[in-house]
């Protein structure tokens, strides 16, 4: 009797999150997939098609490449974050002198929006005008100056390195948190046992972080596999599809050429396999869960 | 099992929502004032217009003093300019989905390209034409007239005869060169292909790259295929195999002597260093800045780039190379007409047709040709200044054809364009370009 009455005090509490979830969340979802099955003309009819959207998806080359590059995308800027966000976490955990300062550099790009960050790198990456290779050049390291964007092999990596700098904040600010909640005692202990901060860090903080590590891996792995920005507004997906990822795709399907229900199945296929990626990796890194 | 409670039927609320949302409702009035009295019916009041000049743009500026004077002329009239250009699209093309559309807008009509077709045979846009054969209330003549005949089939959807759309500047695709540097190295304006191979040569002897385009549009270094077929194909032709999905890319030779003219240039190191790399904004400002002699641009890269010419700066034009023995169109020039459509739903068509009389009228487009350097359709309406030639390219063309066969719109964008660019990176030569592109255009176009 008292808990019924519990549950239905809760109810009206409940109500507005629902809401929001409803009108934010499920219904564009509910409809995204509705739409998938549909074909439509540029004017807005549309009549229902079946699956058909979704076996022109398995079919689609271009799809599979722009899929392809988004787990690219998300590996090779994920090996470009997780270890710099990780070192400057770990230092500025450490006692430094301007340690107020170098937070501030670290998360300044953060409040940069997109668009802006976008073309500041285009500019830098120019192969003639820009920083970079007149820099190299500058320092007799010529060889290595590239078209940086209109070199297939470095487009992707140069984009999702731009990504990374423009977010790193927030992960560092995220790691920052996880090193302050270690438990001071075990940490000194353990330097009273002689270990070196070094030592500590791989033996100690890094297994102890690992609950973190795990759910900011699988946000970074959301988080990339619908990057859409940086790409759109440097290469387009260009040269010739070698950084096209599936946002960008669908953009140009919906928005270029009118065919929404073909693009809501893209968008459709990404968050299932996002889904079955996000738990896949939530399944291997699990690990028995550290108490402290 | 607690959470299904709520996800279901709030999941099933929504699924209904999603099926009574949206729908086959394209029902459009199509139920314009009477076109020989529709002048004295026009009452103030707000009018939203699209633009494509951006804020802060000179070409924002005239647009805002056309708007004053109508506010000035019909009491309550307030009009609101809506950014409409490219980036703006989808938003805005979903307000007319919606029932919610621009009075007057851009974009929406393109009588030669059937993906711009569909809102004027869905009933969204006013047929124009019973006002366009009217009589101007200014000039006593047809408002028709005022536009050069070679822009009707722009302006006409072939379906069922009307006018959809009006031209409010006409976009050339026009070879510009560095007329003070062609002068002093005595190079002569490329006329030919074999006048564009010794510019070529003679430019890169002086030191300078012949060619700006950029690697980052793939578009932009399309437009050079699009012209090659134009010559060595033909409009009609490339179009049909491209877009239209007739015949293959392999059964004319036209089209591997295209991309063969196209691997020339690219072997003969014509294109700007690290183009590749480089944005179409940086790549127009290096031509301008003596970087490159020559770039294949439409038109409005004369009031795009205004603010980076410098005050020296001579520019020339000429149209798109001939190529001899080509079997293609050798006098046709590539052009795309930005024109203002006005939607069957406006609740006030009078003052959105006088907003396009007037935009359209001598005055204004003189305004515009003379302060922001824009081409104009209208007849009588003087070149700019800032691109001298130009009017001599439009009196020369034998024809005008529409940019880019439709490709952007059409699947066919997700291959064509893209193979180019391997093209012109050295990624392969002409022919594995032609077997990718007929692999490619096959699947696409199921045949």
């Amino acid at each position: 009797m008292h808990r019924a009455a519990q549950r239905r005090i809760i109810i009206p509490f409940l109500l507005p999150a629902l809401l929001l979830l409803g009108v934010f969340f499920l219904y564009p979802l509910v409809r995204t997939v509705d739409i998938s099955f549909t074909e439509w003309t540029r004017t807005g009819s549309y009549h229902y098609v079946g699956v058909e959207n979704y076996t022109r998806v398995v079919d689609d080359p271009g799809y599979l490449n722009a899929l392809k590059n988004a787990f690219l995308f998300t590996l090779v800027g994920g090996c470009m974050l997780f270890p710099v966000a990780i070192a400057i976490a770990w230092a500025l955990n450490q006692r430094i002198h301007g340690e107020r300062f170098f937070r501030f550099v670290v998360f300044a790009p953060v409040v940069l929006s997109a668009a802006v960050v976008a073309l500041m790198w285009k500019f830098v990456y120019h192969p003639t005008l820009g920083l970079i290779n007149p820099a190299l050049e500058g320092l007799g390291l010529g060889a290595l100056a590239r078209t940086w964007l209109g070199d297939a092999a470095t487009a992707l990596p140069a984009v999702a390195f731009v990504t990374v700098w423009h977010g790193i904040g927030i992960w560092v600010v995220l790691l920052s948190a996880g090193f302050e909640r270690l438990p001071p005692d075990v940490l000194e202990a353990g330097r009273i046992d002689g270990a070196g901060e070094w030592r500590l860090f791989r033996s100690v903080m890094l297994p102890m972080l690992r609950d973190l590590f795990r759910i900011l891996v699988v946000l970074w792995i959301v988080q990339s596999m619908q990057a859409f920005a940086f790409v759109f507004i440097m290469t387009g997906g260009g040269p010739f599809g070698s950084t096209d990822i599936v946002g960008t795709l669908m953009y140009r399907v919906a928005f270029e050429r009118s065919e929404f229900g073909y693009a809501a199945a893209m968008g459709v296929v990404l968050v299932v396999i996002m889904l079955i990626v996000a738990q896949l990796v939530n399944k291997v890194m699990k690990r028995d869960e550290l108490q402290y | 099992m607690k959470t299904m409670r709520f996800v279901v039927p709030l999941a099933a609320g929504c699924l209904a929502l999603a099926a009574c949302s949206g729908g086959d409702d394209g029902d459009t009035t199509d139920a314009g004032p009477d076109a020989a009295s529709w002048h004295e019916q026009i009452e103030g009041s707000p009018l939203e217009v699209g633009v494509l000049s951006a804020e802060g743009t000179p070409g924002l500026a005239v647009l805002q003093e056309l708007a004053d004077g109508l506010e000035a002329d019909y009491d309550g009239t307030d009009v609101t300019l809506t950014f409409a250009n490219t980036d703006a699209r989808p938003g805005i093309e979903q307000r007319w989905r919606s029932g919610d559309p621009l009075d007057v807008d851009y974009g929406m009509f393109d009588g030669t390209n059937p993906a711009l077709t569909v809102w004027a045979d869905d009933g969204a846009l006013l047929d124009l034409r019973p006002y366009l054969e009217a009589n101007d209330p200014e000039t006593g003549t047809p408002w028709l007239d005022r536009f050069s005949p070679q822009v009707l089939e722009f302006m006409e959807n072939p379906s069922d005869g009307g006018i959809y759309g009006v031209p409010s500047e006409l976009s050339l695709h026009v070879l510009f060169y560095n007329a003070g540097l062609f002068t002093e190295l005595g190079i002569e304006p490329p006329r030919t292909w074999d006048d564009l191979l010794a510019a070529n040569t003679a430019l890169k002897a002086a030191g300078v790259d012949p060619i700006a385009v950029t690697g980052l549009f793939e578009p932009y270094m399309g437009m050079w295929s699009d012209h090659l077929w134009l010559r060595t194909v033909g409009y009609d032709a490339a179009r049909a195999v491209l877009t239209g999905g007739e015949g293959h890319i392999t059964d004319d030779p036209g089209f591997l002597e295209g991309l063969e003219m196209l691997q020339q240039l690219r072997d003969d190191g014509a294109f700007l260093t690290g183009f590749e790399g480089t944005d179409f904004t940086a790549a127009q400002a290096q031509f301008f800045q003596g970087d490159a002699g020559m770039i294949l641009m439409g038109s409005w890269l004369v009031s795009e780039m205004s603010d980076v010419i410098p005050a020296d700066f001579q520019l020339g034009v000429v149209p798109f190379p001939t190529v001899e023995g080509g079997a293609g169109d050798q006098g046709a020039v590539m052009a795309a007409l930005q024109e203002i459509s006005v939607a069957a739903e406006s609740e006030n068509i009078p003052l959105a047709l006088e907003w396009a009389r007037r935009l359209t009228s001598v005055e204004t487009q003189t305004q515009r040709a003379e302060e922001i350097g824009e081409v104009s359709a209208v007849v009588d309406v003087p070149s700019p200044p800032g691109i001298p030639g130009i009017d001599q390219v439009v009196a020369d063309a034998e024809s005008l054809e529409p940019r880019d066969y439709g490709i952007v719109q059409s699947p066919a964008n997700e291959v064509i364009y893209p193979e180019i660019a391997r093209l012109l990176f050295g990624e392969q030569d002409a022919q594995q370009t032609l077997e990718r592109l007929d692999e490619g255009l096959r699947r696409v176009h199921g045949n």
